[in-house]
């Protein structure tokens, strides 16, 4: 439903405020990011305080998913498909070196290198094992990448499987 | 068997569980609000590696010894005239030095390694990116990093003394 510009500034704003301090995160905690990941989620480090709220009942109750520790061929069917499982809009935080690119497993026959090649991700968190600050403000990065969504009333858009893609890389 | 006699009056274990409760909501929090407040990290804590140019030889150590292949150095070599000498001097150039910290997993090899002290860990750790071509750090960034270095710590005053102090020390002892 097309609003004209001038009522659908302060609607979007209310609807991207909502949105982005009411996460509810599906914590997928595969390896040693998961250690951090529980930090962050207890008393010193507390994310419940930027509106994300651990320990979803399942994918269908999400909104937000930290694919933290290392993804394995073996695995990657499960992710994709809890991936699908969760309803619009979601968002994705690739937590640690392991789900980012593979990191220090990049050569491993059985790691998927990098949790991007199955699903799209908002936000990457470099580390090994990144500080449960860095958890923060990869958070606080997704917050203000939500509160700049173009969404109305219709939802928010997602890309399309063709766009997902990068251009290939040009030689030094 | 009698039944056994409750010890108190009854809503006991509900006052003392009410105790604790506010027993807690009146004690101060450990919470480090860390969007407002920076945490103080110690100053050997790992966050991002920062590049001092100029220390650079392009020595290529820290390439080849990283576990994990996430530096990329380019170089070339360029001749210096020096006047009085016998032949021309060669020196590397650095063209291109970029770390990828998606890959990096902070081991610290690179550090380690480099004979001429050219990379530094710094505990900066907000660096988040929504892209990941942006976790490659160029030679411009990384040198940004090393505004975030923490100085050196001071010696142990109960060490050995080093090479340099002892050496010193017999020189000035022997004029």
């Amino acid at each position: 439903m097309e609003l004209p510009q001038v009522l659908g500034e302060p609607i979007r704003f209310i609807l991207n405020w909502g949105r982005k301090y009411s996460l509810w995160v599906f914590n997928f905690g595969l390896a040693c990011c998961a250690i951090e990941f529980i930090a962050t989620s207890m008393g010193r480090h507390d994310f419940i305080r930027l509106g994300v709220i651990p320990f979803a009942h399942g994918p269908r109750q999400a909104d937000l998913m930290v694919v933290s520790g290392t993804v394995t061929d073996k695995m990657a069917p499960a992710i994709k498909r809890l991936y699908d499982q969760m309803p619009e809009p979601k968002y994705v935080i690739s937590f640690g070196a392991c789900s980012n690119c593979g990191g220090p497993y990049w050569d491993s026959y059985s790691v998927t290198k990098g949790v991007d090649q199955l699903i799209p991700v908002d936000v990457y968190v470099p580390g090994c094992p990144p500080r449960p600050e860095a958890l923060l403000h990869g958070i606080v990065k997704l917050q203000e990448k939500i509160a700049a969504e173009q969404s109305g009333f219709g939802g928010v858009r997602r890309k399309s499987a063709a766009e997902l893609n990068a251009p290939l890389v040009s030689p030094p | 068997m009698t039944t056994p006699e409750k010890n108190g009056f009854p809503g006991k274990g509900l006052i003392k569980g009410l105790g604790i409760t506010l027993k807690t909501m009146v004690s101060r929090a450990g919470t480090q609000q860390y969007p407002d407040v920076e945490p103080e990290l110690p100053a050997r804590s790992r966050g991002v590696i920062g590049l001092m140019e100029s220390n650079c030889t392009v020595c290529m150590l820290c390439a080849r010894e990283c576990p994990d292949w996430c530096i990329y150095i380019d170089s070339h070599k360029e001749t210096v005239e020096v006047p009085g000498a016998a032949r021309a001097r060669q020196r590397n150039v650095l063209d291109r030095f970029d770390i990828d910290f998606s890959l990096c997993m902070y081991c610290g090899i690179c550090i380690e390694v480099c004979p001429f002290d050219a990379l530094f860990w710094a505990p900066d750790f907000a660096y988040a990116e929504g892209d990941i071509r942006n976790l490659l750090h160029d030679r411009g960034r990384l040198g940004e990093h090393m505004a975030g270095v923490p100085a050196p710590p001071p010696h142990d005053p109960n060490g050995e003394p080093s090479k340099e102090e002892s050496t010193a020390a017999k020189k000035g002892g022997a004029r």
